[in-house]
């Protein structure tokens, strides 16, 4: 499974992107142990063989800050990608499965949570918050982001709770829970996987959006504060592209390598969309 | 189809309205770095205030004050009055022919009075103006007298006050103080002033003034040139200098960082001056203390502190090198208070950027010890921080400094975060004494400088307990050393008042109620001169580099190209 899986190119691209990532962000940190929020020179110093990508702003400097902003950025997208993984199936598994009334009612609240835009209770969760640690803002992204996992996966065990070998463990005892277990997350686990991954992708965004109107997390440097930093100390108008552009490709590239995963599993899941 | 139809003809119309509520460019001034929240109070007597009240008649544009400061000159320039003469005893003003408000009734001396007689019924910015004049009379229909308070004589300050209190019509707003409970909460807005210009229009996008059909000064001063005056609302500094380097605005006070780099991308931007440092010095943005919270009550936590702070960073990125790193004094080095300014006595007393000398004074000088998280615990189990320090969302340069600030203690051992709210909330919580650290001027430049700003700092006298508004002395700072040094610099010929500035600045640099951060000029003067020609210069100097007070004079001297 796994060999077919590699023989997959764009699988392979994406993974090692990924993988290339995920390295950089847990060993770039522990080659260098400063203080990515202490400045190491002035106002935009340009690159230079010292400082690879010059500094910011207040004289940080850029390449530590992306070493460092990068491990936050993907920390805080992984705990949301769980948190909202978990609630989305939960809620989708016990609605799907329960049906009657309790469907109602979980599918009433998830359709009300899709029509309100998702960062308008991303901003007022974080304004009222007074102190943002990483861990806190990748849980209010994640209680924002699942209700589109949650629809997904409702339809999904629907369809599955009338196959014969969940009426098999029903007959045998097993109680809902159980049930719901063995007999239904199994079958779609490739689809909650492929869920998370889009959510994990979502997660690193959507902090970046937060970040870059003032609301990222307090007291540590991640990809879209640095973002933010550029923007209000006018690096583009300024001509400091160092201190813009790397942030920017490294999130473009999480995003696009995610997806392109998600889309390869989505092609070794689904063999119907295989290419010959 | 139809449907489509219908919809983009609503399109349309809504475009057309949307198009009609611009004002012609070439009629148009476009001014921004004055208000960055939605306008809640046009209130020139109220707590916070939109532009153009927030100097409360400091702008007069809507409201006037009876005279204009000039930076340059350092004398006040007539408005509503046309002269002053100082007597050991009084002052006596003398008003403008034909002083009208803008519904047509006369503006008299009776209205003057009345304006500043709010002042011991209401708990208005100037209510402090008491404790140095006895009396306002009305002398006569054109000539008001100020009784000097012998006790606290204050030339300086009574002069700042002719210049910042707005005068109100007494026939409108003696009814409104029977009606309303609380005269400093009244949004009033509709506001009726004597100035040159009315409110038009106010939203949370933009504040648009319309010029005065029958403004009284026009036989005196002309008319402003532009007919609209538009103050957009920008919630930064960045968006804000995106539009001016695009020359969408012609005014701006925003910060704007290598602000040299504007006239080099083609649009006709300006400055003050042509080169470093572009602009005036007249302020000192610093961090206020509140000294009630436990550990940040202790002076010695606080001159470690001062250490901490890397200063030549803040001027050289913050402030964008347009000022030197700033002295641990309360006098602004350059201009009208050089000669107060004392070089020796700070190197003495003073700090500078020394996390060494903080970390000698927290292990030595205090015993404390740091944490397993790397912060300082004092003896008595006081653990130093986490303290917020707070400056309004946008304000760049202020943000960028406090950032500084947070690392720059962290390094030592201090436990500092940053805040940025929107300004309405970081204003209230400061001025109601609810902060931990706050980021704010003290009184820049003036006819009364460097006097204001000690008081400011050092003086406990008006201002009200925790929970209340201050105008002052936000962190509640005491010390009783201080009231009869500052009645005394007050009362001294300015040849004289040297020796207690610089007591004064000893007590400062004693017990640290605030740490000046930067230097900064009194107002940021930047200009293009795409619509808009004949803006003052250093080479041009006929009004000041100031967007309030004397620079008032700026609007009636520039002209459009189209003439």
């Amino acid at each position: 499974m796994i060999r077919s899986l590699f023989g997959n190119g764009r699988f392979r691209l994406s993974f090692s992107l990924i993988a290339l990532i995920v390295v950089t962000a847990l060993v770039g940190p522990r080659l260098d142990d400063r203080n990515p929020l202490f400045a190491v020179g002035g106002r935009y110093d340009e690159p230079s063989s010292q400082i690879w990508l010059g500094t910011d702003a207040i004289g940080n400097d850029v390449f530590l800050q992306l070493m460092h902003g990068l491990g936050t950025s993907l920390y805080i997208g992984l705990v949301a990608g769980v948190v909202a993984t978990l609630i989305g199936v939960a809620i989708g598994t016990l609605s799907g499965y329960i049906g009657g009334l309790l469907d109602e009612i979980l599918m009433g609240f998830t359709n009300i949570l899709i029509t309100v835009p998702t960062i308008v209770i991303l901003v007022l969760l974080s304004v009222a918050l007074q102190n943002r640690s990483t861990l806190l803002l990748g849980v209010i992204i994640g209680v924002t982001s699942w209700p589109w996992t949650a629809r997904a996966v409702r339809a999904q065990t629907s369809s599955l709770k009338t196959r014969e070998h969940v009426d098999v463990a029903k007959l045998s005892g097993a109680g809902t829970f159980g049930v719901i277990m063995r007999e239904i997350l199994p079958y779609m686990m490739s689809y909650v996987v492929m869920a998370f991954v889009l959510q994990l992708s979502s997660g690193v965004l959507n902090e970046a959006g937060l970040s870059l109107l003032g609301l990222g997390p307090s007291q540590s440097i991640s990809l879209g504060k640095m973002l933010q930093s550029a923007l209000q100390g006018e690096a583009l108008r300024t001509g400091a592209y160092w201190a813009i552009l790397p942030q920017t490709i490294l999130l473009s590239v999480i995003a696009f390598s995610l997806l392109l995963l998600q889309s390869s599993l989505d092609e070794f899941f689904n063999p119907r969309l295989r290419r010959r | 189809m139809k449907q489509i139809r219908t919809l983009t003809l609503l399109a349309a119309a809504f475009l057309g309205v949307a198009a009609a509520q611009n004002p012609p460019r070439d009629e148009t001034l476009y001014i921004t770095g004055h208000q960055w929240g939605p306008p809640s109070s046009f209130n020139p007597v109220g707590p916070v205030r939109a532009w153009p009240v927030n100097e409360g008649g400091g702008f007069n544009l809507i409201y006037e004050s009876l005279f204009t400061f000039n930076l340059v000159t350092g004398e006040l320039d007539p408005r509503l009055g046309a002269s002053l003469e100082e007597g050991e005893d009084a002052f006596v003003v003398t008003l403008q022919e034909g002083t009208a408000f803008q519904d047509g009734e006369p503006l008299t001396s009776e209205d003057v009075v009345y304006a500043y007689e709010l002042g011991q019924r209401q708990g208005v910015e100037y209510a402090s103006f008491w404790d140095y004049v006895t009396a306002v009379e009305a002398t006569d229909e054109r000539t008001i007298t100020f009784t000097l308070n012998q006790e606290r004589l204050n030339l300086g300050l009574v002069r700042n006050f002719l210049t910042s209190v707005a005068i109100l019509p007494e026939h409108i707003w003696s009814g409104l103080e029977e009606q309303e409970a609380s005269l400093v909460q009244f949004a009033n807005l509709e506001p009726v002033g004597s100035g040159p210009y009315t409110l038009s229009s106010a939203n949370n996008e933009r504040i648009i003034l319309e010029r005065a059909p029958d403004y009284w000064g026009e036989a005196v001063y002309g008319l402003p040139a532009p007919t609209y005056l538009v103050h957009p609302i920008f919630a930064s500094n960045d968006a804000a200098n995106l539009a001016f380097s695009q020359g969408q605005l012609d005014l701006s006070q925003n910060f704007i960082p290598e602000v040299w780099t504007l006239a080099e991308q083609g649009e006709p931007i300006s400055t003050w001056m042509d080169e470093e440092p572009y602009y005036l010095p007249g302020n000192i943005p610093m961090m206020w203390i509140n000294v009630s919270k436990p550990g940040l009550d202790n002076p010695a936590v606080r001159r470690a502190l001062a250490y901490t702070i890397n200063y030549p960073l803040i001027a050289e990125t913050a402030m964008s090198s347009y000022s030197v790193p700033v002295n641990a004094s309360l006098i602004v080095p350059g201009g009208g208070e050089d000669p107060y300014f004392d070089p020796e006595a700070i190197a003495e007393t003073g700090w500078t950027f020394d996390p060494n000398r903080a970390v000698e004074i927290l292990e030595g000088e205090l015993g404390a010890q740091k944490g397993d998280d790397g912060i300082y615990v004092l003896p008595d189990g006081t653990r130093l921080g986490p303290w917020e320090v707070s400056a309004p969302y946008g304000w760049t340069d202020w943000n960028q400094a406090l950032e500084i600030v947070a690392s720059s203690a962290q390094a030592v051992g201090i436990d500092i975060k940053t805040n940025f709210p929107e300004q309405s909330v970081w204003q209230t919580n400061m001025q109601n004494g609810n902060f931990d650290l706050a980021m704010n001027t003290a009184s820049g430049t003036s006819a009364a400088a460097p006097w204001p700003r000690f008081r400011d700092v050092l003086d406990i006298r008006g201002v009200p307990e925790a929970g209340q508004t201050a105008f002052w002395n936000y962190g509640r700072y005491e010390n009783p050393e201080v009231a009869e040094l500052l009645d005394q610099a007050a009362a001294a010929p300015p040849e004289e008042q040297g020796q207690f500035y610089a007591q004064l600045d000893e007590i400062f640099r004693t017990d640290i109620p605030v740490i000046p951060l930067m230097y900064r000029p009194l107002q940021f003067y930047t200009f293009d001169s795409a619509v808009w020609k004949n803006f003052p210069t250093a080479e041009n100097p006929y009004a000041p580099p100031m967007h309030s007070q004397s620079g008032v004079q700026v609007f009636f001297n520039i002209t459009s190209e189209a003439e």
